[in-house]
């Protein structure tokens, strides 16, 4: 429920408005506590002779800072001291506008946003709850937590971390200790988590602390908890039901205004709390803090920021580091957690041999990661968040510090960024007459020296001093000794070397050994022009195979293939010349069907339908999957969302040009396609004897489901088209945007192709005619083990096949799988193509294709289109790439010997005219990296040397976080497949 | 017209007429094609006489009275492929659990017998023998000593025909000594602490040092008791099924990737004298000379497996086998122990070619599925070449068996002509001869 206070406040103004009114200092009527309080102090002070930072970069010498009454009131050198302040001499301090924590989860002990959790149980993840969404059957009728709301439980728009803010001491304490005087209290777990509040770091009357009730709204792309396996499971699955909620609120604006201006009859729109909740984030009142929790998802997170057109920011995740390039183009301010991974204590030194490199780096890069993003020109502001360990946040800054970050920045990072982020420039953030009297005052060095004690946060007006005070014993006393400066002292009886061992530990952090992940990605040699000669040329067109023959490449593309080519003088440059004799020369190697590059989870796997879910909203331009392939001959991946259920995600088409970011991997000319899968895998039947609720457990029920789905669909497409053509029904109300049967419907326009995973003979030919009746051409099936079977079906149909080589007998279904079926059915007209489903046979292909000839005796000629010309046919991208013919991409393999031949290997793979693999450049790529890594032991060892071993602030207190992989190497050197992510294949 | 595009063997005359020269005890001059020895050069072409099961002779130009003569001109002769290594007639469907006997519960059970489970009539079989596959070890997978191996034939009635050898191998499966670092694949439970893994870690290595030096202790009641000097132990059939391994008389394969795990194997083979063998040997390059000087062959199973460290090579996997057979590692190839490999195991010659690529070469590819298996098994004398007074199981290709393409047409072991036909072959042809549909 919602009082009209609360909707008063969700403005943001309410509060503002009045604050200085509500404020705890005044002395009088009302705030007089009766006898047995103990009483208020004046709230007037004059703090005189300190260091004054009012703003970052700017400084006062020997300044005064006047308090009244909760507000500043001036701050200069010659501020005159009025006579009711109480003064105190702060010679040796200095004062800092109070610091803000912009992000305060609730027992931070939590890391930001979870990329080991990114990935379902395979153990728990059997089955679908029931569920009522996107036409799954349900018993529940409340859809997500109790009362009304969003259908996904965890997105709860609508709760308000306010609403039960109280503040503990025990949370408060640490963050005063560092400096923090106001922070923003976020909530803790969830998608769509709802709204922070900014408030006081004081243990005062809720009601007073509060200086703004909805800050952020918080957005996460934590994956559900195992135990609840629901939708949405995955990352991409998070992505589309953000997405599809975001539509909905827009849509309920729409929708609701339409009922209170419209006429009557008209249907009664639903209430929805959660929608109610967005419509300030959709004004760009309320901003949206995304927390990604990877380097390529801040990207996708500021991407979706953008299409959804909202306000937004990042928590960075500290592995910007990945993809400077793409952190820059977010041009989304970041909240910054200092949780540096910390080395670990092997339990022996042969402990540290199998870590693998990318672990190291991310260690070694970590304290750069704030520098670096100032220098891509993004703001940031630090948060405690995500540290185990609060204590460890100055001794982390500075590490920061020392690689880069200014103090300038490190100032503005705590204060006037925040400030702004949060919306509260007016009244916090710099010290200026009439801001609130938040002050962060530090002895000694300044906050920047981590040794420098805490002398004291001023909130509101009001003193808070450490909680645990200096040893001194002295400014526990009072005002007029803290003048006294205690610089760092540990006490005199501390080893005499610790000063010097921390300064050589300091040192060695200084430096990074550790490169860019970008180093030696990307293409070798980019020429302008590229003039093959004398090679064996497969051209996998209508000249067949050329001996002896040229291939010119300019601009890209294919310009001639043929016997003794001369470079035109039109072209650009001397071209690059390969002396091809004795080698064999093939068009780029095209996998129709892969999971190699996606992020997170393969399969939406909780509902029956996930058509909204979409492969390119997590491409994976980091894994080394895709040098692997390249290596292989590879230039085009079809990837896919799994077959966990009948209708899947959207697939995409991606050349593997390593090193670009995703969406420049992503093969735009590629019309849309979309997953759906038949049989065992959608009806659960290898899931596990838990998973038996989900519609459908039958063949029978999957034709069933599809073919309500369709017809959602096809209602769905007219909804929308009376709507539009001004037809629809008086009083009807505003059509709803459906991602998944907008999906469902493109596949009926004619716009969005059906790759469709199946096996057995019936469910292939039941697939054919459901289509038919819906006036579908299937794009192609995929696996279609038993589509020789069909194959005169099939080809009547029109219909692909993308086929294994010879997988069979992993289970029931596939039986009857025979290797002889990828020749049968081209021989009987259908158009078929050799895949890999797994990211470690896409290596070879090429002998997978070899394998057409010796099951079936097809021509060689015609087994190498099947991983190159016909998977270019069935993606409909025959008129960019497939075959080396002039006008044509120019993406092609340069072979050791006969590409169809076992013991050749693949030495060059260019994309485009750009070499992105040389066989000759490969050994010297490995020896770097594995001298880089083992510069990277030198310096660990040499730091956990230096450290010691006990009591060491560089010693790990939860070595996991060293061990964590990133969600973009979660996969590396693992197989995926269909049912990757659920069970067995 | 049609039968020309089918496999050789449903060439139903040629057939007939080899079975029927075996069952008469004829002898069978094979000629024309050429004749790969393995432990010698090709003959081209070369003569091959097959006599009362045996190979009894090789070369050019063989006298042979009274043979049937069978000419083979144009094509390659090989001995018979032996996979080492697999859970083949173990596992059927590997997703269907009834069809699965690959794998025991417990960590020490030596007395688990892989031979007794193997399934005759699977059809996984007949498609390995169909691609020159002659024998196979189904190999027990379970805890850490999981049990024995056997050699067995691809062809034959029952179990008991099938077996060439029983036990070949002791199989153990070194444990893990890695601790748990990067979580991968992800899952929800959180590692042990670090310190807690390294104790488990001890404590499991010590166990199964233990574990040998029991068996050892029995073997030694058991010699005492056989010279009259101590009564005999009572029976104990975990200890029984230990005696020939810790007397060294046969094999134990042990199962171990990791250089760690690989440096661990190999001190433990100095402090005893079993008969080791390395599976598996994902990081064997890395400690090839170590392994090399203590003349421990590897059965190397992860040609086809991506590379495992993020400063790995692409083609690491790849280049091991030649890394190793350069440094003077014995090897052999093995495509994976695992359930889904087992209907597969016919792709054991292009993890050899894959390696030829890659640098191993190509005389040492072929020897490493044939001769160098054999040897491991201790039947090098019946098995792994064409060589006189060797078992006639051989088969004859189109081509270079290393070579995809290539395509097997003849096969016979232990001198008998075997069908290459299977369940490939025969829905291949009832779909073949499918009839067009008429439009609906």
């Amino acid at each position: 429920m919602r009082t009209f206070r609360n909707l008063c406040c969700a403005t943001g103004l309410g509060l503002l408005l009045c604050f200085s009114h509500a404020g705890v200092c005044a002395v009088h009527g009302a705030s007089l506590l009766p006898p047995g309080f103990r009483p208020l102090p004046l709230g007037i002070h004059a703090l005189v002779g300190a260091k004054v930072v009012p703003s970052p970069g700017s400084e006062i010498a020997n300044g005064t800072v006047l308090i009244r009454d909760g507000l500043i009131e001036a701050v200069g050198q010659d501020v005159p001291v009025p006579a009711d302040a109480r003064v105190w001499t702060c010679r040796g301090l200095t004062i800092y506008a109070g610091f803000i924590d912009p992000l305060v989860v609730p027992a931070a002990t939590n890391a930001p946003a979870a990329t080991s959790a990114a990935e379902p149980d395979r153990r728990l993840e059997l089955t679908s709850p029931p569920l009522q969404f996107f036409g799954a059957p349900g018993v529940q009728t409340d859809p997500g937590a109790a009362g009304p709301g969003a259908a996904v439980s965890r997105i709860r728009p609508e709760e308000r971390r306010v609403r039960h803010y109280t503040p503990q001491p025990k949370e408060l304490e640490p963050l005063r200790d560092l400096g923090f005087t106001a922070g923003v209290m976020a909530p803790a777990s969830g998608i769509l988590r709802g709204t922070s509040a900014l408030v006081l770091l004081t243990e005062e009357n809720p009601n007073e602390l509060v200086l703004k009730p909805d800050v952020f709204q918080h957005v996460s792309f934590e994956t559900a908890p195992a135990a609840d396996r629901l939708y949405p499971s995955s990352l991409m699955g998070i992505i589309a039901a953000v997405r599809q909620t975001f539509l909905d609120a827009r849509h309920y604006a729409a929708d609701w205004e339409d009922f209170r201006a419209g006429s009557r009859p008209r249907s009664r729109p639903p209430f929805d709390p959660s929608l109610e909740a967005l419509q300030p984030v959709l004004a760009k009142k309320t901003p949206v803090l995304f927390e990604p929790g990877s380097a390529l998802m801040a990207d996708r997170a500021a991407r979706l920021g953008r299409e959804l057109e909202i306000e937004f920011c990042l928590v960075s995740s500290g592995q910007e580091w990945r993809r400077p390039d793409l952190a820059r183009a977010s041009r989304a301010a970041f909240i910054v957690p200092l949780d540096f991974p910390e080395l670990p204590k092997m339990p022996e030194p042969e402990d540290w041999d199998p870590v693998d490199l990318d672990a190291l780096r991310a260690w070694d890069w970590a304290a750069e990661n704030p520098a670096l993003l100032r220098r891509q020109g993004l703001d940031i502001a630090l948060t405690t968040y995500g540290l185990k360990d609060r204590k460890k946040f100055r001794a982390h800054l500075r590490r920061a510090l020392d690689r880069g970050l200014s103090e300038t920045d490190a100032l503005a990072a705590l204060t006037v960024i925040p400030a702004r982020l949060c919306g509260a420039s007016d009244y916090l953030g710099t010290i200026e007459p009439g801001k609130l009297a938040n002050l962060t005052v530090v002895e000694g060095g300044g906050y920047f020296e981590p040794d420098a004690p805490l002398h004291s946060v001023w909130i509101e007006g009001r003193i808070h001093l450490p909680a645990a005070a200096p040893k001194s014993g002295k400014s526990g006393a009072g005002e007029a000794d803290a003048a006294t400066s205690h610089p760092a002292e540990p006490t005199k009886a501390a080893a005499k070397e610790k000063p010097a061992r921390d300064e050589a530990l300091r040192a060695a952090h200084r430096s990074r050994v550790a490169q860019s992940p970008l180093e030696g990605r990307g293409p070798v040699a980019e020429p302008r022009s590229v003039l093959v000669k004398e090679a064996v040329v497969w051209t996998c067109g209508p000249a067949g195979v050329l001996s002896n023959a040229d291939l010119l490449i300019a601009e890209g593309k294919v310009k001639a293939v043929g016997r003794g080519l001369s470079v035109r003088s039109d072209y650009p440059g001397p071209p690059l010349v390969i002396e091809g004799a004795g080698f064999h020369v093939t068009p780029g190697l095209i996998d129709a069907h892969s999971h190699t590059a996606i992020l997170g989870a393969v399969n939406e796997s909780t509902l029956p339908s996930t058509a909204m879910v979409r492969i390119a909203d997590v491409v994976n331009s980091e894994t080394d999957h895709l040098y692997q392939q390249l290596a292989g001959g590879v230039t085009t991946v079809n990837l896919y969302h799994g077959s966990a259920n009948p209708i899947g995600g959207q697939s995409c088409v991606i050349k593997l040009r390593d090193g670009a970011p995703p969406h420049e991997l992503i093969f735009d000319a590629a019309p849309p396609g979309i997953k759906f899968a038949l049989g065992e895998n959608v009806k659960q039947a290898n899931w596990g004897d838990k998973a038996v609720t989900r519609f459908p457990q039958t063949r029978m029920g999957v034709q069933a489901f599809i073919a309500n789905r369709f017809t959602a669909a096809r209602q769905y497409l007219a909804e929308w088209d009376d709507y539009r053509a001004g037809r629809r029904r008086p009083g009807a109300g505003v059509p709803r945007r459906d991602l998944e049967l907008e999906a469902l419907g493109e596949v009926l326009q004619g716009k969005r192709w059906i790759h469709c995973h199946a096996y057995r003979q019936d469910e292939i030919l039941m697939m054919l005619r459901l289509m038919e009746q819906f006036g579908v051409t299937v794009g192609t099936f995929e696996h279609v083990l038993e589509g020789y079977k069909v194959a005169d079906e099939i080809a009547r149909h029109g219909a692909g096949a993308s086929t294994f080589a010879d997988w069979w007998a992993y289970k029931f279904e596939v039986y009857d799988a025979i290797p002889y079926n990828g020749a049968l059915m081209h021989q009987r007209g259908v158009l078929v193509s050799f895949n890999s489903d797994s990211s470690e046979m896409a290596r070879r292909l090429y002998g997978e294709a070899a394998k057409a000839v010796k099951f079936g005796g097809l021509a060689e000629t015609e087994a190498l289109k099947l991983v190159t010309l016909n998977p270019a046919r069935q993606l409909r991208l025959d008129s960019r790439i497939g075959s080396l013919e002039p006008g044509k991409d120019a993406d092609f393999v340069v072979w050791s010997g006969a590409p169809l031949d076992s013991t050749s290997l693949c030495l060059q793979t260019w994309i485009e005219g750009r070499k992105y693999f040389d066989r000759a450049l490969a050994a010297e790529r490995a020896g770097r990296l594995a001298r880089e890594r083992e510069a990277l032991i030198a310096k660990a060892r040499q730091i956990q040397k230096l450290s010691g071993t006990r009591g060491s602030r560089d010693e790990a207190d939860d070595p996991a976080a060293f061990f964590k992989t990133c969600l973009e190497h979660q996969h590396d050197g693992l197989d995926r497949d269909c049912l990757d992510d659920v069970t067995l294949r | 017209m049609k039968l020309l595009t089918l496999p050789a063997p449903l060439c139903l005359l040629s057939l007939a007429a080899a079975l029927a020269a075996n069952a008469s005890g004829q002898p069978l001059l094979l000629t024309g094609a050429t004749v790969h020895p393995v432990t010698a050069p090709p003959l081209s072409p070369g003569q091959v006489l097959i006599q009362a099961g045996k190979i009894a002779a090789v070369g050019t130009n063989l006298d042979a009275p009274g043979a049937t003569i069978l000419d083979l001109s144009g094509q390659h002769l090989y001995p018979g492929l032996i996979a080492l290594n697999t859970v083949l007639g173990l596992t059927e469907i590997s997703a269907v659990r009834a069809t699965e006997d690959t794998t025991e519960v417990g960590d020490y059970t030596p007395e688990v017998q892989s031979w007794i489970a193997v399934n005759p009539d699977s059809e996984l079989i007949p498609v390995a023998r169909a691609n020159g596959i002659a024998c196979f070890e189904p190999a027990p997978r379970g805890g850490i000593v999981a049990g024995q191996s056997a050699l067995l034939a691809t062809d034959g009635w029952g179990i008991e025909q099938m077996t060439l050898r029983q036990p070949l191998a002791l199989h153990l499966y070194w444990p893990a000594m890695d601790l748990n670092l990067a979580n991968r694949p992800p899952t929800k439970t959180r590692p042990k602490s670090l310190e807690e893994q390294a104790r488990e870690r001890q404590t499991k290595l010590r166990d199964l040092m233990a574990f040998f030096e029991e068996a050892r202790a029995y073997a030694q009641a058991k010699a005492a008791a056989a010279k009259g000097k101590a009564a005999p132990p009572p029976l104990v059939p975990a200890w029984e099924a230990m005696l020939p391994y810790v007397e060294g008389r046969l094999p134990v394969v042990v199962h171990a990737d990791t250089t760690r795990q690989i440096r661990a194997v190999l001190a433990w083979a100095s402090t005893n004298h079993f008969r080791l063998m390395l599976a598996g040997g994902r990081e064997a390059a890395r400690v090839a000379d170590l392994i090399a000087a203590a003349k421990i062959p590897v059965i190397y199973t992860h040609t086809f497996t991506q590379p495992f460290r993020d400063t790995d090579a692409y083609d690491t996997p790849f280049a091991t086998p030649g890394i190793l057979r350069r440094a003077g590692v014995k090897i052999a190839f093995s495509i994976g122990s695992d359930s889904f490999n087992a209907p597969l195991i016919k792709n054991l010659p292009y993890a050899a070619a894959q390696a030829v690529a890659f640098g191993l070469p190509r005389e040492e590819a072929l020897k490493a599925i044939t001769l160098y298996p054999a040897q491991m098994g201790g039947i090098a004398d019946r098995l792994g070449s064409i060589e006189a007074g060797k078992d006639a199981s051989l088969f004859a290709a189109t081509g270079d068996i290393l070579d995809i393409r290539s395509r097997v047409t003849r096969m016979w072991i232990a001198g008998a002509e075997v069908s290459l036909e299977n369940r490939h072959t025969r829905l291949y042809q009832k779909y073949q001869a499918r009839p067009k549909p008429k439009s609906p």
